[in-house]
């Protein structure tokens, strides 16, 4: 039938932007994950606080929307860095035992969300309407919004530009290096500090990138940050550690959530989620693109 | 070692006995001569917007009320609590509320999910709650359509609005084809949903699409717009609370969707507006008062002297504070400040007149009786009065 | 004692004996979880369903809460217990948010999000007292006994146990549904205490709390757990009124004692050792 083949188009298309926007999230976990062997809780508070900086440049600054991107890059960026400095570098240097890295994530998280509801209000703020948002007709069959193309495009280039740096640079070669072992790269010279600041810093511009879109998209609200366990979801079905893998399983959920959605009902979804990632484990843990790698006796 | 063991535990015990200490103190803080009225308002978290409303319009009541030398020769003390638009934190400020400060009565939620799950409490702690904007005839009602002598409301009920939402769109709108998109975790919704439904094929209009989405926690709509997009919808029903709405609202227009209309209940809130834009252009809400009705004109003009702010979510605003001024006229005549007198007092509410309507309570739900519904439609950024119906 | 004040107990003891499920899990056989909110829920929601619907008696029905905990447990939770370390964390965050997820979509059963009031408020202090103090012995018993023992041995080294003939995966499965069923009365007597359960009550944040906790007082000290929970629940409770405070400093205090103490109250030097040994970082790894 021609129109259900245009609703799953349309749903795909859905699907497809949404993912993009998990990949962006995703991504920068799986960064921090391929070089500290943990899970940064605290990711969804750079995307806030990415958001609240847009807010406010664009508000009360007045900037455009290109300065205001930039200074909210920037603002996570370094949000992100000082996380590290304060919360996991303590712990880091003392211990090599993940779980407390782990807790004071989860506590980081907790105190960023908050310290947007004290200052902010739990009120959902609407960002000026600076990106276009009217529809878009793709061969006449789906529709979709400026919005979504947009998002999708600046997906694509700004990890076509963290390819670029991971690739050609040096300081891209020593996180490479770093992924594969932290202490051997550390012994060959690399300042692992400086490292691991640079590392958190792309993580929080990367959210921040994310937090623009889903602010102007779906308001903004000190909670925005718990789209960030989906990202995490995809980045274990992607394989964790794995920057191509965060891509590809970003793009794989936000297309299981949109054809749950559409096809099966809208309250599946977070169910189809996190069953996915149930199922991945079972099956394969380190999923698609994943080390493998045995324990050693 | 040992010593630093020691030490721990010493100060640990110390943090624990401090802890406790504060908590003998506060409880014995109780003791006080003002008349307690408890206010249950959302001032954080998806409701702020009608919770902070709702505050203030309270406070400028009692305000005026104190002014005018209180109710029983002594003054109202108004006690709020931030439910933040949780069910779990209104049960447990009820119960503080009626522990702890020992309120003789409570104002609000606006909420029907919230009071339904406050009601068992209350009724049996036997402290009236006044629902402001609780239109869900369950707050008020059980399910064996036995009465909750405790738990009152100042609005009009679901069934009733169901009705008005049904016959606007069938016989106003006359449109025939309808989609709804509701809340699966509001019971407002819910309710609200059922009701509509039933009506509307009585009118003969034809439900095309049922699709929920989960409150508080979704904010992308397009899978289920699409659907409704394709089966053909040409009104889309919006059973529920603001920010949701808005956000649909706007992502249909995104979809393409440009004929259909909305209609919504009176989850309507000026804030949205600022997230749907253009979108909500000539979209059509049944509600409880219009902001043009000049009766209500003083209240306007204090609550913008006092709080130098607009009442933007003026429904919440008139309706919270005529809350207010019914508690007290109960309170008077019960002549006590005894939480059953005043229930009593509240249940024979008859023609009692107040800012923005004269009210009769029918003690077999505990509601108004015979209220009218004013449509609005959104036009120019502001809800402006269209006309009253009754169905 | 007023109303509130015996509340606060209740609540404490409450939250003791749901602690005390997952330290066992977490400190004492080594396996780290973050969704054992979810086993309160099955808790909470059967013994509200049997007590509102059904009219059973609360007793059985708390103890059912515990039982359907325990078989979900064993069902689900089992073939999970095959990932090691941060993999089998992971995993139960995607059980706990499906499970709870699950519950919110149920609506026929559950009411789904829009919660399940009017439950008879049957956890009166007595009743909560009488539940901690003899589930509480049980545990004080259970792990100073032979199996306590050999759930340390899991723990400090896995490999060595298993090839001494401890009965590894058989110790594990043991500690998970013991610990479920602590969590699943747990949750059953709550839904007794707020007469008012709601899905997005049991949800990751909880399991972290629950977790929390456990770290927060001292892997493998059962004591330390329980003075862990005492501080928590009270500054949770006292803080209520200026509830954005008191996310912020529950946040604050989780980050602080992690950077300043990670080993906890009861820690010490046994719990640094004990962490450092069983939570070290592992590289990319699969299953055992």
């Amino acid at each position: 039938m021609r129109s259900s083949v245009a609703t799953f188009l349309q749903q795909v298309i859905n699907g497809l932007s949404l993912g993009s926007v998990y990949a962006l999230i995703a991504v920068g976990y799986s960064l921090v994950y391929s070089i500290l062997l943990f899970s940064n809780f605290a990711h969804g508070g750079f995307l806030v606080i990415g958001g609240y900086i847009c807010y406010v440049a664009l508000k009360t600054m007045g900037l455009n929307i290109w300065m205001a991107s930039l200074l909210s890059l920037v603002g996570a960026g370094i949000a992100a860095v000082l996380t590290e400095r304060i919360a996991y570098k303590p712990i880091r240097e003392r211990t090599n035992v993940t779980l407390y890295l782990l807790i004071a994530s989860m506590g980081m998280s907790i105190v960023i969300e908050n310290i947007f509801v004290i200052v902010a209000g739990g009120r959902f703020r609407a960002l000026p309407p600076v990106i276009p948002t009217h529809p878009v007709q793709i061969f006449n069959i789906a529709t979709t919004s400026a919005f979504d193309l947009l998002s999708f495009v600046v997906a694509l280039v700004a990890l076509g530009c963290l390819q670029l740096f991971l690739s050609r640079t040096k300081w891209g070669l020593a996180i490479r290096a770093a992924a594969c072992d932290l202490r051997t790269a550390g012994l060959m010279g690399v300042n692992v500090n400086l490292l691991i600041a640079i590392v958190f810093f792309t993580a929080g511009a990367l959210a921040a990138i994310g937090g623009i879109f889903l602010s102007v998209r779906y308001t903004l609200y000190p909670q925005l940050g718990v789209i960030t366990i989906k990202a995490f979801v995809a980045a274990v079905i992607g394989g964790l550690g794995s920057l191509p893998g965060a891509v590809v399983g970003s793009l794989i959920l936000g297309l299981a959530e949109m054809l749950a959605a559409g096809f099966i009902s809208s309250q599946m979804r977070d169910l189809v989620v996190f069953s996915l990632l149930v199922i991945t484990l079972l099956i394969k843990p380190t999923g698609l693109f994943g080390k493998q790698m045995s324990e050693k006796i | 070692m040992k010593r630093g063991k020691r030490w721990r535990g010493a100060i640990c015990f110390l943090i624990v006995s401090l802890l406790i200490g504060v908590l003998g103190v506060t409880s014995a803080l109780a003791q006080e001569k003002p008349v307690k009225i408890g206010y249950l308002a959302a001032l954080t978290g998806d409701w702020a917007a009608y919770g902070q409303t709702e505050e203030k319009s309270a406070r400028l009541a009692v305000d005026e009320l104190n002014a005018k030398g209180g109710v029983l020769g002594r003054q109202i003390e108004l006690i709020v609590y931030d439910f933040r638009t949780r069910a779990e934190d209104a049960v447990n400020a009820v119960r503080r509320m009626i522990e702890e400060d020992k309120v003789v009565a409570i104002v609000g939620a606006n909420g029907s999910g919230i009071n339904i799950a406050t009601a068992p409490l209350v009724n049996r702690y036997g402290v009236s709650q006044i629902g402001t904007v609780s239109t869900n005839p369950l707050v008020t009602v059980d399910e064996k359509g036995k009465v909750r002598p405790f738990s009152f409301r100042i609005c009009f009920t679901d069934p009733y609005q169901g009705k008005l939402i049904a016959y606007f769109a069938a016989k106003e709108l006359q449109r025939m084809n309808a989609a709804i998109l509701y809340d699966v975790g509001n019971d407002y919704s819910h309710g609200l949903r059922e009701f509509f439904m039933k009506s509307y094929g009585e009118y003969g209009g034809k439900v095309v699409a049922d699709l929920g989405f989960r409150g508080g926690q979704d904010v992308d709509f397009r899978a289920q717009l699409t659907e409704i997009r394709d089966k053909k919808a040409d009104v889309l029903i919006l059973p529920n609370m603001g920010k949701e709405m808005a956000l649909i609202m706007k992502q249909a227009r995104e979809l393409g969707m440009d004929d259909i209309i909305f209609v919504g209940g009176d989850g309507y809130g000026e804030f949205m507006w600022e997230i749907a834009g253009d979108a909500m252009e000539n979209s059509y809400w049944i509600n409880h008062v219009a902001p043009e009705d000049p009766a209500m004109q003083p209240f306007f003009q204090a609550y913008k002297e006092k709080w130098n702010d607009e009442c933007k979510e003026f429904v919440n605003g008139v309706l919270g504070y005529d809350s207010i001024y019914w508690l007290v006229d109960a309170i008077g005549r019960a002549g006590s400040d005894d939480p059953k007198a005043i229930r009593d007092a509240l249940a024979s509410t008859t023609n009692l007149k107040l800012h923005h309507a004269t009210i009769t309570v029918d003690p077999e739900n505990n509601t108004p009786k015979d209220k009218d519904g004013v449509v609005l439609v959104a036009k120019d950024g502001k809800g402006q009065f269209y006309k009253k119906i009754k169905p | 004692m007023s109303g509130y004040t015996e509340g606060i107990i209740t609540l404490l003891c409450i939250n003791a004996i749901a602690a005390m499920g997952v330290s066992l899990l977490t400190g004492f056989t080594g396996i780290f979880t973050l969704g054992h909110a979810a086993y309160m829920a099955l808790g909470a929601y059967t013994s509200a369903i049997l007590t509102v619907q059904y009219g059973i008696h609360w007793l059985p029905a708390v103890l059912l809460g515990g039982g359907v905990a325990v078989i979900v447990a064993y069902g689900i939770g089992v073939p999970t217990l095959r990932l090691m370390g941060d993999y089998f964390a992971i995993a139960s965050i995607g059980l706990g948010e499906a499970i709870r997820l699950i519950l919110e979509n149920w609506q026929s059963l559950t009411r789904g999000a829009r919660g399940y009031p009017g439950i008879e408020p049957y956890t009166t202090l007595p009743v909560a007292l009488s539940f901690f103090v003899i589930m509480g012995l049980c545990m004080f018993n259970l792990i100073n006994s032979h199996y306590g023992r050999s759930f340390k041995a899991c723990r400090d080294d896995y490999m060595a146990a298993s090839l001494l003939g401890f009965h590894t995966a058989r110790l594990r499965v043991l500690s998970l549904v013991i610990s479920a069923f602590y969590c699943g009365v747990a949750g059953a007597l709550l839904a007794g205490f707020l007469s008012f359960i709601q899905p997005i009550m049991f949800d990751m944040l909880k399991s972290t709390e629950l977790t929390a906790v456990v770290v927060f007082g001292g892997l493998g000290s059962m004591v330390g757990t329980l003075v862990g929970t005492l501080i928590i629940t009270l500054v949770t409770e006292l803080f209520r009124p200026i509830s954005q405070y008191r996310m912020l400093i529950y946040g604050a205090v989780l980050v602080i004692i992690m950077v300043l103490r990670p080993e906890g109250i009861m820690g010490g030097l046994d719990g640094r050792w004990l962490a450092k040994k069983v939570f070290r970082r592992k590289d990319h790894g699969g299953t055992a």
